[in-house]
């Protein structure tokens, strides 16, 4: 009988117990690898599996957990040697009488951001198990113990990519209900079922009766059978074993029948004897029928935002009309695109889009960029926004988490390449009501459209409640009949589909006056017919005011607690802020007091009277080189002179926008490209340097941390860079740091080498051939200044 | 034995980021005490250990599962003890995204939390060290010994993290280049004597960074591998 068939029988399902337990009770040592027992203990096991079948195990996992590439090299072995003969003992033990699983165990190394494994990496190794599994004849797989929703969805991927094998997956929670990286049971279970998951779970790490709560949490969110399989108790930090008997496992699982749980089983510290009275307990018992209907919803991997209030969706994240947005998209600054991020998320915003389109670069390339960024420092989930299905499959690709897709149109072309991706990867839509012919005019032809995109989009298997439409804001003084019909088409599409709503408001308002007003206003009678994700500036107070009202006047924000915290220390948000209510200060005083808030605003103010780049040399620069000396004699400290520099950025900043538009004016002294080499991921200190430099003038082209030789070469040759400054922490990383340094003597480029990191010395800056060493930021700057010199030159674009 | 962290030593931290102590001015102080109070409520410490019978060996220390421990400097460092325990402790991976996300915004701050972790994680190992001896009641222990110290290879990480199941049981990895990730993360060995030792001081005197450490300079030092 196969998996699924098993699924659809009623009655539980019984998987097997521990297996690493029973390997060390029949005589395992400690420094034995549990890996290799089918070629160096394979009576053990095919013991073990048979006990099992016996005790009652459907379904018994075969001895894989750790056989993936990476672990195996340790042991210098790779996974063909391993998992055909761990699956043949596990069949042969089985007999017909249970199915077999290839255990899908974490690589054991750390997916990005908080790691340095890429996913496709991570999907890569995945994949060669799956495929020795098929060739060893396995009937599904268990992707289990994962921390990691981000490593889970490559191994759901490598399944799904290699063959049709049912797959089950199950995360490893503590007992605030997360995993050790943060991932909770909603977030999990929304992502995995939509990737297509056969079952989902929880297991390891915590006692049969720490499970109810997981599992209430799961069923609110998946509606795929819940496979539950805790150890026995809770574990003694010694290692010397668990903490409840066979029985109360037993009778602690049984109680799980009442929340609907479907497949049960053990993991550490269980043996043949729990899953025997596992049987007996839970054969007295019937499941419960629990009815589940997951709501719309989206998430990222640790959080879940439910589509159940009015949702604000970020609109920051996107060049159109945004000078230093394209700016920064065109030097690759995605720590521009953090802070637009954090600043839209700190105003409010619960999911961020992203649009990264530039005609002049590679968008696909940038769209996972920015998305592995964003979802290195930001919980909130993000909306995909491409036209180009490439961009999308990329992006959707490295999300973690179930995504919005930004968007599809009633256009056939558009349905037929978007809503695979759509469906694949598991994420919501927004169906924008137009198609080759445009925008209708009349509410009844976008309702037309988006019932068309509701039923392709139900006909590839995507749910109705991941189907959004956008019925489109036209600019009101061009079309003056434009707000109607859009209000009335979404109301119709609210009615009518039962559909959740998109809409970007900030468009109506263009080419009139007092745009703001019309902006809240028209939000405010779109949200009373029915928008539940305006796409919006939350930045922008007037906007964020009109939702909270209306959360407070519908009576969403129950108590008004919300608005109250928002408004009731504050004055009403109407009133104008006094300006230039503060004293004048020196600029140069407000640099060295590194006082960020008040440099800008003084900078501005310096700038109606000295020109721009006298502001960088005779004020700016002369302050951080006070700040730089008192730090060299041991005055001020590196938090001040970070500080200072923070400071100077701001007035940095004011200059650079003074600066756009002026051409043959650059407020640049040169590029230096930074990297934390391959290998480590200590990049604090380069971050650090990054402050200085670019506060002294100096245009950085920040590569981040892990970085390969030769995408240095690359970034040096792409912006004729004079100057590298390559950082490590670790003395097991120099190496890299030597094999960077030697490729670019090897390509010849005209650059000068810069070192620096915690273990790192001149005199072995000296022997890997690095023309600098400089032992802190400030060093950085000085051999900047010796390199590239103080003036703009005007060889650097 | 959970360990939970209520309060950071701010001197220790401030050291770290490169201001003595009695020099910080008041700024710098509240930025420190800021951060930390940000850091508290972040903080999952977990570790997890496990005690060895252990052998003087020419290239080494043996550990009684068989894995050899190399070099001179843990082996003079371990002389006279019979067992060591092997303990692995992390702030887990909030910390690093509380650290990755600051950075954004300020970079200041990012520094300053940066520094109450590494403070953090030195006080949890204190904690563990508290809680390990309560285990071998009248024995004398050296000081913690980390890979990296000394002529102790960092590429042990990954034997060591295995030996304790981190991975599974409290989420700590090391990266192909042994990185341990959590970042903020300690393995340590610390020694078990019957016999009372001789008193040995942590010292910056084998460390091949000695002579450029930010943390000698200004008074302290890293505590960490």
């Amino acid at each position: 009988m196969e998996f699924r068939e098993l699924l659809g029988r009623p009655g539980p399902i019984l998987l097997d117990g521990g297996l690493g337990t029973m390997l060390q009770a029949r005589g395992l040592t400690m420094g034995e690898h549990p890996e290799l027992a089918a070629l160096e203990h394979p009576d053990w096991l095919l013991d073990i599996h048979r006990a099992y079948v016996e005790a009652g195990s459907q379904i018994l996992c075969a001895n894989t957990f750790g056989a993936n590439r990476e672990k195996l090299a340790r042991m210098e072995t790779a996974p063909a040697g391993v998992i055909g003969p761990s699956i043949a003992l596990a069949k042969q033990a089985a007999a017909g009488r249970a199915l077999v699983a290839l255990d899908l165990g974490p690589v054991g190394q750390l997916l990005e951001p908080t790691g340095s494994l890429d996913f496709e990496a991570a999907v890569d190794i995945f994949k060669e198990e799956v495929s020795l599994a098929v060739q060893a004849g396995a009937d599904l797989v268990m992707v289990e113990t994962m921390t990691d929703l981000q490593e889970c969805r490559a191994a759901l991927l490598a399944v799904k990519e290699t063959c049709d094998l049912p797959v089950m997956v199950t995360m490893t929670y503590e007992e605030r209900g997360r995993t050790f990286l943060g991932c909770d049971p909603a977030s999990a279970a929304l992502t995995l079922e939509g990737m297509g998951a056969d079952a989902v779970g929880v297991n390891c790490s915590l006692g049969p009766r720490e499970m109810a709560p997981l599992v209430r949490e799961l069923i609110n969110w998946t509606t795929l059978p819940i496979a539950i399989i805790p150890n026995a108790g809770l574990p003694d930090p010694g290692g010397a074993g668990y903490d409840i008997t066979a029985d109360e496992f037993a009778e602690a699982m049984a109680d799980l029948t009442e929340l609907g749980v479907k497949l049960y089983g053990g993991c550490c510290g269980t043996t043949p004897e729990y899953i025997a009275k596992l049987k007996a307990a839970l054969s007295a018992r019937t499941i419960r029928e629990i009815p589940r209907r997951v709501p719309a919803a989206v998430c990222s991997g640790s959080c879940t935002v439910p589509i159940d209030r009015v949702r604000m969706i970020g609109e920051r994240i996107n060049p159109t009309g945004k000078k230093a947005m394209k700016e920064a998209l065109r030097r690759g600054d995605v720590d521009y695109m953090l802070g637009q991020a954090l600043a839209q998320t700190q105003a409010g915003a619960d999911i961020l889009d992203v649009n990264v389109g530039l005609p002049e670069i590679d968008e696909a390339a940038m769209m996972v960029r920015v998305v592995k960024a964003l979802q290195g420092v930001t919980d909130a989930p993000l909306q995909l926004d491409s036209t180009v299905p490439e961009v999308l499959d990329r992006a959707l690709r490295v999300y973690c988490g179930k995504a919005i897709v930004n968007s599809v149109n009633g256009d056939e072309e558009s349905l037929e390449t978007i809503l695979p991706l759509v469906k694949k990867y598991g994420a919501a839509v927004v169906g924008l009501t137009l198609d080759r012919r445009g925008v209708p005019q009349s509410a009844e032809q976008r309702v037309e459209i988006a019932r068309r995109i509701l039923e392709r989009a139900l006909s590839y298997g995507i749910r109705r409640e991941d189907v959004y439409i956008d019925c489109l804001t036209l600019t009101v003084s061009a079309e003056p009949e434009g707000a109607v019909q859009t209000l009335e088409a979404m109301a119709q599409v609210k009615a009518e589909l039962g559909l959740k709503t998109v809409l970007g408001v900030s468009n109506i308002s263009f080419g009139l006056p007092a745009r703001p007003l019309v902006n809240q206003n028209f939000l405010t009678m779109a949200l009373t017919r029915g928008l539940d994700l305006p796409i919006l500036n939350p930045n922008a107070e007037p906007m964020m005011a009109a939702v909270r009202s209306y959360h407070l006047l519908m009576h969403v924000d129950q108590d008004a607690r919300e608005f109250i915290a928002a408004y009731g220390n504050a004055p009403a948000p109407a009133v104008a802020v006094p300006a230039g209510a503060q004293p004048v200060q020196d600029l140069g005083q407000l640099v060295e007091a590194g006082l960020r808030g008040e440099a800008g605003p003084a900078a501005r103010r310096l700038l109606e009277t000295v020109p721009p780049m006298e502001v960088v040399d005779r004020v700016l620069i002369p302050a951080l080189d006070r700040v730089g000396a008192a730090f060299e004699e041991g005055r001020v400290f590196l938090p001040q002179l970070i500080q200072a520099a923070g400071a100077a950025q701001a007035a940095f900043q004011v200059i650079r926008e003074h600066m756009s538009g002026q051409p043959g004016q650059s407020d640049s002294k040169g590029t230096v490209v930074l990297a934390t080499v391959k290998g480590d991921v200590h990049d604090i200190g380069k971050n650090i340097v990054k402050v200085l430099l670019e506060n002294y003038g100096y245009t950085v082209a920040d590569l981040g941390k892990d970085v390969d030789p030769a995408a240095v070469a690359q970034a040096v040759r792409t912006h004729r860079a004079p100057l590298v400054g390559l950082s490590a922490l670790m003395t097991t990383t120099l190496k890299s740091m030597e094999e960077t340094v030697a490729l670019l003597h090897q390509e010849g480029l005209p650059c000068k080498t810069v070192v620096g990191g915690a273990v790192l010395t001149a005199e072995y800056a000296r022997s890997i051939g690095a023309d600098f060493y400089a032992r802190d930021a400030k060093e950085t700057v000085d051999v900047a200044r010796q390199v590239i010199g103080e003036s703009s030159p005007d060889t650097v674009s | 034995m959970p360990i939970s962290v209520t309060q950071l030593n701010i001197d220790e931290a401030l050291r770290y980021m490169g201001c003595p102590p009695e020099k910080a001015d008041p700024a710098t102080r509240e930025l420190a005490e800021h951060c930390a109070a940000e850091l508290l409520p972040v903080l999952r410490p977990r570790w997890a250990y496990r005690v060895f019978q252990i052998s003087q060996e020419r290239a080494g220390v043996r550990l009684d599962c068989g894995l050899l421990l190399p070099g001179d400097d843990l082996k003079a460092h371990l002389e006279g003890c019979t067992q060591a325990v092997l303990f692995c402790a992390t702030l887990g991976a909030g910390t690093d995204a509380l650290i990755r996300r600051t950075e954004c915004l300020d970079m200041s701050r990012a520094l300053a939390l940066d520094c109450c972790a590494s403070a953090a994680v030195e006080g949890v190992c204190d904690q563990i060290e508290g809680e390990l001896s309560g285990k071998f009641p009248g024995c004398f222990f050296p000081f913690r010994y980390s890979p990296g110290y000394g002529d102790l290879p960092v590429s042990l990480q990954n034997q060591l993290l295995d030996l304790l199941d981190a991975p599974r049981r409290v989420g700590l990895t090391a990266s192909s280049s042994h990185i341990l990730l959590p970042r903020k993360s300690v393995t340590a060995v610390l020694g078990v004597s019957r016999r009372e030792l001789p008193s040995r001081v942590r010292s910056c005197l084998s460390c091949p960074a000695r002579e450029n450490c930010q943390y000698r300079k200004s008074g302290g030092h890293c505590g960490i591998s």
